[in-house]
């Protein structure tokens, strides 16, 4: 944390002023607004501690809520929470400020003025939701039920958002997924037939390539990976940036952006070249060595030394290391993916060492998933509206893509171009695809397009100011959720649940309440006649005592086998084995192995601008949480001395940064830290809400300069695909 | 009269031969009305503690789909998939055969 070292606050520093909020908003007062008293429920006397599980981020670790007469005073870690190691990360103990931060939306919302002019009036519920059923079924009656999208991101009550969709008839939905991981999803799914685990905790070496998981966090691997490299277990990075992650490894390379694949597949060479694959493995359980064999003769050390910025020797050497500590070995899948127009082959080309490495369902390499036997909650049968068109909006526009996920890119284009059909009405649950989705003129231009947006926060997101209705939402302390599973590699696979913690503030409700009397004002009421307590014994009936140990230890496990997984079984892809070689992408006349194409010229004084995250904040959701806004008050665009030189900028100027999406205005940040060909800047400034305080006239949005292109196979949002060119501000 | 009997088997085993290369590809049935018919007709009884084994689109392989739809006239329930027109059965099957356990996107929830 950058930020941090040089404001001189260490993290516990930061932990006594987490807490030390929470106390403020016991008395009233401080950088927290509401007051406890507005709670419906009112205040219960006495001291309390609650089970919950947070959302600072999508890794929903258990905490404990410490509650003193109804106000939370402090966020703990759950112990027995194995997936995070018993940790509450710096955001996690934040939390509280979501629920008691100045910004909470208080009731519903309707547009009155122009769109994004931000006028707004108060309107109570039971118009709110009237106006909704009335416009489901206006923009359902005349564009088809598939004239209204969705969007929904990682909640556990997302789940009842898709319900609804699914009831109501449209096949449009889509998740935050495809701004982020789905291309590693595929690519791993198409070589393994699934999406691993990586085994950090008793891995004896990593390469980290387009991922920084001392920043980014994601449990348990970056607390596992802390573990086995202090067990001596070595960390190698590449990345055109000295992340955090880069900062801890014992080797960082930074490699020439785009260029990952020529390392993968210069590392697959030396592997096979030099017999030193796992061949009994490959023999028995990998499909394609003869033809990966051939294909990756041409792709030598020396060749990818060109293209990645990385010495031959130490390709070389890098490549005997990971077979030396094999099958304890790993090349790290990541999670963000949404990189490049061939994102897909890229994490194959990773993909494909792992199967070399022989490390899959082994010790210290790439585990299953474990099977915890949670239920899918209450069945329903969703109708069939005859009338629909046949398929998803953005069907058809990427080989490959997930029919349940769909492409925010794809889909934003065929809603502005009217094509295969309109789609006016767009229902956004806890996600903020303005400040997500790269090329923020044409999510603009896409709203400006709807009929009739809603959208459901807990503060004025900028998908929310540019929204017709907003809703008021119960922030995650305040709500009763489903159960969810969480996978965890050798943490166990385990069953988490929330209930509140605190008694909702203001008129905020959940979005099942919502769908829920939506659904009854469509004659639909049927699919939501259940509570959430029902719903959740469904999910565990087949986990015998498993509500009791939910209750008793905010967490569920039980036991699962977590190597030798599919000894005996067959592998889920075309040919049931691990396909070094995709039979079914060279059915489909894509490269059945992954075929490397140089990174074109940005042309004249461009330079590659990439995303990233810190430990700080995560998306726009925690953006304007007060207490981490102290740590990351606004954003820099990060810039190496040599170009910052050239173009007389100097450390703390005023920038313009300029792409074919869009400009913005911004302070650079002169530093070593980046390459000269690459900058960057951190997500979620520069909004457009003045309902965010907090960061409201601060930074510059990256959003607004990330070009939209996309991976051809998958759909996903390919955001590394942008030159910029940067110059000085004129005085 | 040999000879129409000859020309009548070909046709028909041309016809076996298209159905069956229709059925290997997935088939042209509708996917999502097939998801829709699949639980309308068949999550009645294949459901967890139901009258028939629970199944989902990823209980089983393509190749196990095609083979089960190929030999329709052998499952258990031939008598409900009796009262179901081809085209329904082909739906499901573009669902099941779509959504397998080793297909591209398999399904996520039962």
């Amino acid at each position: 944390m950058a930020q941090t070292s040089s404001r001189g606050i260490s993290r516990r520093g930061f932990l006594k002023l987490a807490g030390a909020a929470g106390a403020a908003a016991a008395v009233g007062g401080g950088v927290t607004g509401p007051r406890p008293a507005q709670a419906a429920g009112g205040i219960k006397p006495g001291f309390q501690s609650k089970y919950s599980v947070c959302d600072m981020c999508f890794n929903k670790c258990s905490l404990i809520a410490r509650v003193q007469d109804g106000v939370i005073q402090k966020l703990d870690p759950n112990p027995k929470f194995l997936k995070s190691r018993g940790m509450l990360c710096a955001r996690g103990n934040a939390g509280v400020e979501q629920v008691y931060g100045a910004d909470r939306l208080k009731y519903p919302l309707l547009r009155v003025g122009e769109r994004g002019e931000g006028k707004f009036k108060r309107i109570s519920w039971d118009q709110a939701l009237d106006l909704m059923a009335a416009k489901f079924k206006q923009i359902g009656d005349q564009y088809t039920r598939c004239g209204f999208m969705f969007m929904a991101g990682s909640d556990m009550q997302s789940t009842f958002v898709h319900r609804f969709a699914e009831v109501y008839g449209s096949y449009n939905t889509l998740s935050h997924e495809s701004m982020c991981l789905i291309a590693g999803t595929r690519a791993f799914l198409d070589t393994f037939g699934e999406v691993p685990i990586p085994d950090m905790l008793y891995t004896k070496y990593v390469v980290m390539a387009g991922a920084n998981r001392f920043e980014s966090l994601v449990t348990p691997d970056s607390m596992d990976l802390m573990t086995a490299m202090k067990n001596g277990a070595k960390l190698v990075v590449l990345d055109p940036r000295y992340t955090k992650t880069a900062a801890k490894a014992d080797e960082w390379f930074a490699i020439k952006p785009r260029t990952d694949m020529a390392f993968m597949l210069a590392i697959a060479h030396v592997l096979i070249s030099e017999n030193l694959y796992d061949k009994k493995f490959v023999a028995e359980k990998t499909y394609g060595i003869e033809q990966l064999a051939k294909h990756v003769k041409p792709y030598t050390p020396q060749w990818a030394a060109e293209q990645c910025d990385i010495p031959a020797k130490d390709i070389e050497r890098i490549a005997r290391e990971l077979a030396a500590a094999a099958p304890a070995a790993m090349v790290y899948p990541g999670r963000r993916s949404s990189n490049y127009t061939d994102s897909t082959q890229i994490r194959r080309s990773y993909a494909i060492v792992n199967a070399l490495l022989g490390n899959w369902d082994r010790p210290g390499g790439l585990t299953a998933a474990r099977v915890v036997g949670l239920g899918g909650g209450i069945p329903f049968e969703a109708p069939f509206y005859e009338k629909n068109p046949e398929d998803r909006i953005d069907a058809g526009k990427a080989t490959l893509m997930f029919p349940e996920e769909g492409s925010f890119k794809l889909a934003r284009d065929a809603v502005l171009e009217g094509k295969p059909y309109p789609v006016k009405g767009f229902f956004v649950y806890h996600t903020n695809p303005m400040q997500t989705a790269a090329n923020r003129s044409k999510t603009v231009a896409m709203l400006n397009s709807m009929e009739f947006v809603v959208t459901m926060d807990i503060h004025m997101s900028d998908t929310a100011w540019m929204a017709d209705l907003v809703l008021p939402s119960q922030t995650y302390l305040e709500r009763q959720d489903p159960c969810s599973a969480q996978q965890g590699s050798s943490a166990c696979a385990c069953v988490v649940m929330r209930d509140p913690v605190v008694a909702p503030l203001y008129e905020s409700k959940p979005v099942f309440w919502v769908m829920q009397q939506v659904a009854q004002r469509l004659g639909m009421g049927k699919y939501f006649d259940f509570t959430i307590e029902q719903f959740r014994e469904k999910q565990l009936a087949g986990l015998a005592g498993g509500m009791d140990a939910l209750k008793r230890d905010g967490v569920y496990y039980n036991p699962s086998k977590l190597y030798g997984v599919y000894e005996g079984k067959i592998y889920k892809t075309k040919s049931h084995k691990i396909e070094l070689f995709n039979s079914r992408y060279a059915e489909m006349g894509l490269e059945p192995m992954p075929v490397y194409t140089p990174p074109k010229p940005g042309g004249f004084a461009r330079m590659r601008m990439v995303v990233g995250r810190n430990a700080v904040i995560t998306q726009s959701s925690s953006q304007n949480n007060a207490l981490l806004a102290k740590f990351q008050p606004t954003n820099h665009l990060w810039i190496h001395p040599d170009r910052a030189q050239e173009l007389d900028i100097k450390d703390g100027d005023w920038v313009w940064v300029k792409s074919k999406a869009g400009k913005q205005r911004i302070k650079a940040k002169v530093t070593h830290e980046t390459r000269p060909d690459t900058v960057y800047m951190a997500t979620g400034f520069g909004v457009l809400s003045p309902g965010l305080q907090n960061i409201y006239g601060k930074g510059a949005c990256i959003a607004q300069v990330l070009n939209d292109d996309f991976d051809s196979i998958t759909g996903n949002m390919a955001m590394h695909e942008t030159w910029v060119r940067v110059g000085k501000e004129a005085a | 009269m040999l000879k129409r009997l000859i020309a009548v088997l070909l046709v028909l085993g041309f016809i076996g031969a298209g159905l069956s290369l229709a059925l290997a590809s997935g088939g042209t049935g509708n996917s999502r009305k097939g998801k829709y018919l699949y639980r309308k007709n068949c999550r009645v009884c294949h459901v967890e503690n139901g009258k028939a084994k629970e199944l989902s689109p990823i209980s089983m392989t393509q190749a196990q789909w095609k083979t089960t739809f190929d030999a329709r006239d052998k499952v258990p329930c031939k008598a409900e998939w009796a009262k179901m027109s081809d085209k329904d059965l082909g739906d499901i099957y573009a669902y099941l055969w779509g959504h397998a356990k080793d297909s591209p996107s398999p399904a996520k929830c039962k």
